[in-house]
């Protein structure tokens, strides 16, 4: 039988529309594929929240160092090269400089590190570890400015 | 869908499938996997039958693109208004991944534009075949022309939608069908 118009073409032609169910159950493997990002949506989130408030933490120790600035033996930029203190307070999480220059070398490593760790974190947003890291390095850092007072 | 507030506590076998869809979608937005299956054992089989076409009834890579289609879902359900059944949204989007992965894979064309130009001669008869003859001979229609010829002849969408969709002009779309059409008709007379 030929069909040479085309309302039995089309008509021959949705005859192959319709459901097909697949040859197995595609479940099991999209549950596991869809299981994955809430819980790398709560790192994320969890990780956020950690570096938010290790930011918070840094950020509130600062304005107290500028607040206390007068009594303590730090310099928050070094006077040598012209710099001036108000724009070192103004400028968004740069850690004071102790002035002895032992504690001002350390400083500056621990300064890099937190910045290559921020780095890494934000191309590796997953990585519990670098939070882990960054915060330990913050913690570091806020040491020595505690300690550099009485050097 | 406000009735959706009255219709809470009645079971999803009840409720009207674009209202259970719609319930569904709702529970499984806020996290419920379960909810979420039972989406997927409502309609994978028109997702699946859809991208089966769509890639020339190669069974294997049509359920890896299904599974794809329903983890985007998965993703995307957030930003599902209720404005359109969620059947039509779901099946749009297995099409959607469907025509992505044939646009990455572009095996287009064993068959070139001479051949399909001298084949889309519309003098040979499309004579009626078996389901299955009809399978095979769209799934060996070259990659664009059996785009073209599934979303418009089986599929059901305007050649507006489907040039869109495959990023290609209105006209292009409807020549592409003539030659899938004529093609067709070659092959199904060669039997």
């Amino acid at each position: 039988m030929n069909i040479d118009n085309e309302f039995a073409w089309r008509n021959e032609l949705r005859k192959l529309g319709g459901d097909a169910q697949p040859q197995r159950d595609l479940w099991p493997r999209i549950a596991a594929r869809i299981a994955v990002r809430p819980a790398t949506q709560r790192w994320r989130m969890g990780l956020g929240l950690a570096a938010t408030l290790a930011l918070a933490f840094g950020v509130a120790t600062l304005a107290w160092r500028a607040q206390s600035a007068s009594t303590l033996p730090i310099a928050a930029t070094a006077p040598a090269h012209g710099a001036t203190s108000m724009a070192a307070d103004n400028a968004p999480l740069a850690w004071a400089v102790p002035a002895n220059p032992a504690l001002a070398a350390a400083s500056r490593d621990l300064d890099g590190a937190s910045m290559q760790l921020q780095q890494a974190l934000e191309q590796q947003p997953q990585a519990v570890f670098l939070v882990g890291l960054l915060n330990r390095t913050n913690a570091q850092r806020m040491r020595l400015l505690r300690q550099a007072p009485s050097v | 869908m406000d009735g959706l507030a009255l219709t809470a506590d009645v079971p999803i076998a009840e409720l009207p499938v674009r209202d259970a869809d719609a319930a569904l979608v709702r529970r499984a937005v806020g996290g419920e996997a379960a909810a979420f299956e039972q989406l997927y054992r409502r309609h994978a089989g028109r997702v699946h039958g859809a991208i089966l076409r769509l890639v020339g009834m190669d069974r294997a890579r049509a359920e890896e693109l299904t599974q794809d289609a329903f983890v985007q879902a998965w993703r995307k359900l957030g930003s599902f208004r209720f404005e359109s059944a969620f059947a039509t949204w779901l099946h749009r989007l297995g099409v959607n991944v469907a025509l992505m992965d044939l646009r990455i894979r572009r095996d287009e064309d064993a068959m070139g534009d001479d051949d399909l130009q001298a084949a889309a001669g519309g003098e040979v008869p499309f004579c009626a075949a078996e389901r299955g003859d009809l399978e095979r001979a769209v799934a060996a229609l070259p990659t664009r022309a059996r785009a073209v010829l599934v979303l418009h002849d089986v599929e059901g969408l305007k050649h507006e939608e489907i040039s869109a969709e495959l990023g290609m002009a209105v006209g292009s779309s409807k020549a592409q069908l003539h030659r899938a059409r004529g093609l067709l008709r070659r092959m199904l007379a060669d039997r």
